[in-house]
């Protein structure tokens, strides 16, 4: 964009958000990250410093391993979740008909009660007595009942089934707004081309998402690596560090052990992975496919 | 015959969607025994003394109030300043201009809750602590990364043209913004709009410690406070009702503006 | 003329710090808002403000309020009287130099005048909030830990609450055949398992000396041999098949009401069982309190007893301390000791509190307090939070039939090895 008074105009806009920003966030956040080259316990103002004595801690903590990876599982297994889920709701929102306007009006559902509501809630539903495994027994299927919150394979599972609940209708929205996007002359052409159904959907839809996509991925990056409340309400990491994520780590750090200098540390090495993740789709997602087409 | 497949799906989603919702809503009115005891049977007795007991602890009626001013006035400040630094940021090429939004992205990358003593011991140095004013500009710091990253993504999407031919017509950077470019952005505008205003109503870390006295409490802190309390006292009965008196408002507010978001919303939508 | 009366009175009712200065300006009080609320607080500020004119007393409570009370400790402007709760990180505060040390206070008068504050305690709880012999943190009410049954239940079907190892297993059995599972736990705070059944029963097998050694990092003492057998024991009863089904993934709540609705005979849990599940009690159920089973023939005191404080303290910084502590004295005055065990039905640790008319289900721990020659805590949970992790972590594998009890004896030893090596993490001693 070019005109005069650019410069002024850029300043005079970026100002306020910035000065609020920079004020309140950016100040505290850095002070924050001061703290992880000390040790400090977090409730006096003694603090010894202790240099990168506390990343060096990092790399042999083999609960931050655990955690790391239990978050990256949670990543692959509700990435494709959501990303399935809302694209197949997105296209259901769409059309006339009962069920579809009831499907309109609830889909958000979820996403508008608090996450506190959400954890309290699916912990009863995954209760050893709770609604789900009453129902598998309702219907004769007792042998598929399972401590979903309780054994090792299942808890972590079972809090990504929670947090799909959760999350899914923020994604549902963005495609369905995308999906709206797509100029009707292309489906047009599409159609003209004789091209159906799940080709059509490859070769036109999926490529012109382009742009919702990078947000819903970039977005479901951070949401995930940042999950604290469910897990915490759900299982609190347990059973033994089996759905113990970074944020759940990083709370027992700062205010069980009073660990807060190490827990800032642990909170850089969390920004540093979700920074190069989110590079990583910027990356994959660096063009825009349609438009690179001749 | 693939139709049938898909509708028979969407039913599934709905009916995944609301179950556990209605079965929060009835459980609510049961006797707290009966809540684990017999999860899919309706209540033996309608118990609303659970609403009471849920009204009385989290002192609803204040907070209430105190959550909807602080909501409210956040938007007010930051819808219009957080878009008008992602049309900057969006159109404006200018060196530094992807590190500035790189360190707004940031933000959404750090968990609030190591932020909180520094934070706190700030805004005691600003003298705003224990101030609905502070409070809100807090939340409207920490509500920035979101709403800067949504809507630079809606702003990126509409042509260049519109504003250069509005800046023939005489438009300032300034005018063209207000007049021309944020209208085409209110999809986007809305969508942030409802986010923030769900997830600024459900806060409660900030608030905990950042309004400590009662007569600020706004309304998560009410329902934490029951929430917790009823996990030393077994109160389920209780709890539940407590669920529903904070998911209710929202669910409503929601209904109510629906359609208008919906249509709005897909007026004009992300372009792929 | 009135208030000349009051200044009377307020000399005959020696409202003071209880060394002679006067009591006067704002105290604010910040208390943890758990099972017990905060209303007995409340009154007793009411209370105190009424008797000593000049002082105004602030009471808030919540039920996080460590995270209230953490940047206030930072920002050197802390309440003057707090009870921070279980979220708090008291040793951190204690090694921080945030606590004002209480011993000048305790050898001071009590309250009634009575001999000194320190004799309204029971010593062997007040040991609990001390280091280096230095008193740092006070004790009010106390948690005393068994297992809890249904004497109707017993009754019926004629079973008898067992006394040691030999007749639990029997009595299991017989629970197992009506198609009852004879115990319940909380899975998902695994301390209930390691303070419901491993330390009993390491006190048992080894004598308290074995959990005092392991306390305080002895080498070797985490997988000694009443260590293992203790381990085993346990999972001896969820091998032959005796812990209610899906307890690792109950709460306590969730737990202790499979067994008032009758899926389970008994429950591990402290004394304050009856005030944390009243709402859901079914109507007609009555629960009763009894000692853990030992073993016959061990080495330890049968009447060994693990017990705990949810301690309070007043800051370094506190503006106002002579206020906090001569509030804490009335508090914890005999009268008003008396009258939180009648409201609030828990044991306090005030000596003579027992006296007071106890709640029929607290008069089977009250006689076993009396009656124990040994009373022992858990405090290494507190001391040394992240080895408490690891063995909560690898008890929750063992009753997950993960690892063996070798296995889990062995994680726990290595644990107390890195805390013992651990130059940064500050060491204490239990002594009994």
């Amino acid at each position: 964009m070019k005109g005069r008074g650019r410069v002024a105009f850029i300043v005079s806009f970026l100002a306020p958000a910035a000065i609020v920003y920079a004020g309140l966030v950016l100040v505290p956040l850095i002070r924050a990250f001061e703290f992880s080259m000390f040790r400090w316990r977090g409730v006096s103002n003694k603090r010894t410093f202790i240099g990168d004595e506390n990343f060096r801690n990092l790399f042999q903590d083999r609960a931050f391993a655990t955690a790391l990876t239990n978050n990256l599982m949670l990543l692959v297994g509700c990435g494709v979740a959501v990303v399935a889920l809302a694209l197949l709701v997105a296209h259901g929102v769409r059309g006339e008909g009962r069920l579809r306007k009831i499907l309109r009006s609830i889909y958000l559902f979820p996403q508008v009660v608090s996450v506190v509501v959400v954890a309290v809630m699916w912990q009863f539903i995954f209760n050893p007595h709770g609604l789900f495994n009453a129902g598998l027994r309702a219907v004769n299927l007792s042998k598929w009942t399972h401590t979903w919150l309780g054994e090792s394979a299942w808890a972590l599972p079972a809090v990504g089934v929670a947090f799909v609940w959760y999350a899914l209708g923020f994604y549902i929205m963005l495609f369905a707004a995308g999906l709206e996007g797509i100029p009707h002359e292309v489906n047009e052409a599409a159609e003209l081309d004789g091209s159906k159904g799940w080709h059509r959907f490859w070769r036109v839809t999926w490529p012109l998402l382009w742009s919702v996509k990078r947000v819903a991925v970039t977005y479901l990056t951070i949401n995930v690596m940042n999950t604290f409340a469910i897990v915490y309400l759900m299982t609190r990491g347990g059973p033994d560090r089996k759905s113990e994520v970074m944020l759940t780590y990083l709370y027992e750090q700062a205010f069980v052990n009073s660990q807060f200098g190490y827990a800032t540390a642990l909170a850089t090495g969390n920004f540093l992975v979700v920074m190069v993740l989110s590079l990583a789709i910027l990356f994959v997602f660096r063009r825009n496919p349609v438009e690179a087409r001749p | 015959m693939k139709r049938a497949i898909f509708t028979v799906c969407l039913g599934l989603f709905t009916l995944t969607v609301l179950l556990p919702l209605v079965w929060v809503l009835i459980s609510s009115l049961k006797p707290g025994a009966e809540i684990l005891a017999e999860p899919w049977a309706m209540p033996s007795e309608f118990r609303w003394a659970n609403y009471a007991r849920a009204w009385g602890e989290a002192g609803i009626g204040r907070a209430f109030v105190n959550s909807s001013f602080v909501t409210v006035a956040t938007l007010v400040i930051l819808l219009p300043i957080g878009a008008m630094a992602a049309y900057v940021l969006a159109k404006y090429a200018f060196p530094g201009a992807k590190a500035i939004l790189g360190t707004f992205l940031g933000g959404m990358m750090f968990p609030t809750f190591l932020v909180i003593v520094p934070l706190f011991l700030l805004m005691r140095d600003l003298k705003m602590l224990d101030t609905m004013h502070g409070l809100i500009l807090v939340y409207v710091a920490y509500s920035l990364p979101f709403t800067v990253f949504v809507l630079t993504g809606f702003f990126v999407n509409l042509p260049d043209e519109l504003a250069e031919a509005a800046m023939l017509d005489g438009c300032g950077h300034a005018r063209t913004f207000w007049s021309v470019m944020l209208p085409l952005a209110r999809p986007g505008i809305i969508v942030v709009g409802i986010f923030n205003a769900i997830g600024l109503w459900n806060e409660y870390g900030l608030a905990l410690v950042l309004l400590p006295s009662e007569r600020n409490q706004t309304l998560p802190l009410g329902i934490a406070n029951l929430t917790m309390t009823q996990q030393y006292q077994s109160d389920w009965g209780a709890l539940f009702a407590g669920l529903v008196i904070v998911m209710l408002p929202v669910l409503v507010v929601y209904g109510f503006f629906r359609e208008k978001i919906h249509e709005t919303m897909l007026a004009g939508a992300v372009k792929g | 003329m009135y208030s000349l009366l009051a200044l009377v009175a307020c000399a005959l009712a020696a409202c003071n710090g209880g060394d002679g200065s006067k009591v006067e300006g704002a105290i604010e009080v910040m208390a943890f808002k758990g099972g017990y609320g905060i209303d007995m607080y409340e009154s007793a500020a009411k209370e105190f403000q009424e008797k000593n004119p000049g002082v105004t007393v602030s009471v808030s409570g919540n039920p996080r309020v460590w995270e209230q009370i953490r940047p206030r400790m930072v920002a050197e402007n802390p309440p003057d009287l707090m009870f921070p709760g279980w979220g708090m990180d008291h040793w951190a505060l204690v090694e921080e130099g945030q606590l004002r040390e209480l011993d000048s206070a305790l050898d001071g008068p009590a309250y009634d005048g009575k001999g000194t504050w320190r004799e309204t305690f029971d010593p062997n709880m007040l040991k609990l909030g001390q280091k280096d012999g230095k008193t740092f943190m006070l004790p009010y009410y106390i948690m005393v830990f068994g297992w809890w049954y249904d004497p109707a239940v017993f009754a019926k079907n004629g079973w008898t609450p067992p006394t040691n190892w030999d007749e639990l297993l029997t009595l299991c059995e017989r629970i197992k055949a009506k198609g009852v599972a004879p115990i319940a736990y909380q899975g998902q705070y695994p301390y209930y398992m390691i303070e419901g059944m491993l330390y009993p029963w390491v006190v048992s097998l080894g004598g308290v000396q074995a959990i005092v050694d392991a306390q305080n990092l002895v080498p070797g003492a985490w997988n000694s041999e009443p260590m293992l057998k203790a381990a085993e024991m346990i999972d001896t009863l969820n091998e032959k098949g005796y812990f209610l089904e899906g307890s690792t993934g109950m709460s306590h709540t969730e737990s202790q009401t499979q067994f008032l609705n009758g899926k389970a005979a008994m429950v591990p849990c402290g004394s304050w069982m009856e005030s944390e599940m009243k709402e859901v009690m079914p109507k007609g159920v009555t629960i009763e309190f009894m000692r853990v089973p030992v073993v016959a023939g061990g080495k330890g005191d049968p009447t060994a007893l693990l017990v705990g404080v949810e301690p309070w303290m007043v800051p370094t910084h506190a503006k106002n301390a002579d206020g906090a502590i001569a509030l804490y004295k009335y508090m914890t005055s005999l009268p008003k000791a008396k009258e939180f065990v009648e409201k609030k039905g828990t044991l306090m640790a005030i000596v003579g509190s027992d006296q007071a008319k106890l709640p029929r289900v607290l008069e089977k721990p009250a006689a076993a307090v009396r009656e124990a020659k040994t009373l022992y805590a858990n405090q290494h949970r507190q001391w040394y939070p992240s080895m408490q992790k690891e063995i909560e972590g690898a008890i929750t594998s063992m009753l997950n039939r993960e690892i063996t009890p070798k296995q889990f004896v062995d994680r726990c030893e290595a644990a107390a090895e890195k805390t013992r090596n651990d130059a940064s993490i500050p060491k204490y001693k239990m002594s009994l």
